[in-house]
């Protein structure tokens, strides 16, 4: 016997047992949490967007085919709706906000030129302000790469788009932030 | 291979996405350039600096979310009315109450907007009245 499948699961939330469904929300809840968290920095945030997102699931079970896994269609609205969430803020943003501090760059430069291990940069807001830098497609697939190790291929799918799409994406996200960084160290090295 | 196209590859390098022979070329150029050494090194180090990993997930925590999540799902989309009548009456008196809801209902509306289960009740014509169809045309 053992533990229904989640597409079992599925099948029955979809038939409106809700029992089964928040079986799904239990047991995908840590990976979808820290998904939005990773994407959108701020926890309150990050509960509200992966609150939505297991709504949105709920509402669109009835087109669920299980073609793909259960895990995998709901990662894909989960970076739908994350990338809704950083468009919307990304509208909002003011332009001063594009100017990037110079503290910032300066504290990224040293955090990646160190030689001991690298470990997150305590001021959050440091790394907030960066990744706000970068378009919300940018950011998300660095995000994908970076905290949850998808290659590119599963970055394709959970994205919706090419390959290219996403070497493309992790390229200019990437320059973008070692040139901030560079910047700042190049000043200092001369 | 050139510097330049290093420089290009280098994060797709670090990621382990390319195939043997670019790796090998990048490898090569990567060990004898210093520029595109540091810059390897600094992409390696890029994610644990701008990422914080994740928590373990509390049980407690997640058992809270399962119960807000659900606490909107509930709420979402269903009306309470509709939510009662699929649940605690029975078909065929969900049926009955239909066929009454429509009967009372239809004559005063404009049968043209009607959608065409709803029609098909009024007219006499359906198989069977559908109760989906009164709850969609009722206000
Ligand atoms: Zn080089």
């Amino acid at each position: 016997m053992g533990e229904p499948r989640d597409e079992d699961l599925a099948r029955r939330a979809a038939g409106g047992d809700d029992a089964a469904f928040a079986e799904l929300v239990r047991r995908h809840a840590p990976r979808v949490r820290a998904l939005c968290e990773a994407t959108l920095g701020g926890p309150a945030e990050a509960d509200d967007a992966a609150q939505e997102t297991f709504l949105k699931a709920h509402r669109s079970l009835g087109r669920f085919d299980g073609r793909s896994a259960f895990a995998t269609w709901l990662h894909r609205i989960a970076v739908n709706h994350c990338l809704d969430v950083l468009r919307a803020a990304s509208r909002r943003r003011s332009e001063s906000l594009d100017a990037l501090l110079e503290a910032d760059g300066a504290a990224l430069g040293l955090a990646l030129s160190e030689e001991s291990p690298a470990k997150a940069l305590e001021a959050r807001d440091t790394a907030e302000r960066l990744l706000a830098r970068l378009n919300p497609e940018q950011r998300l697939a660095l995000t994908l790469r970076e905290t949850e190790g998808l290659s590119y291929e599963e970055i394709a799918d959970a994205m919706s788009c090419s390959l290219d799409s996403v070497k493309a994406r992790l390229r200019r996200a990437r320059a973008e932030l070692l040139e901030a960084a560079r910047h700042f160290s190049d000043v200092r090295d001369v | 291979m050139k510097h330049e196209e290093v420089r290009t590859l280098l994060g797709e390098w670090v990621d382990g996405e390319l195939g043997a022979a670019e790796a090998a070329a990048v490898s090569a150029h990567a060990a004898s350039c210093a520029d595109c050494g540091a810059d390897a090194a600094r992409l390696r180090r890029l994610g644990a600096v701008l990422f914080r990993a994740a928590a373990p997930a509390d049980p407690r925590a997640t058992e809270a979310f399962v119960a807000r999540v659900m606490g909107r799902v509930e709420a979402d989309a269903v009306s309470p009315w509709e939510r009662f009548a699929g649940r605690w009456l029975a078909p065929g008196f969900a049926l009955a109450l239909a066929g009454l809801v429509a009967a009372v209902w239809l004559p005063s509306a404009d049968r043209f907007d009607l959608p065409l289960d709803a029609q098909l009740v009024a007219d006499g014509r359906g198989a069977l009245p559908s109760y989906e169809g009164v709850f969609e045309v009722a206000p």
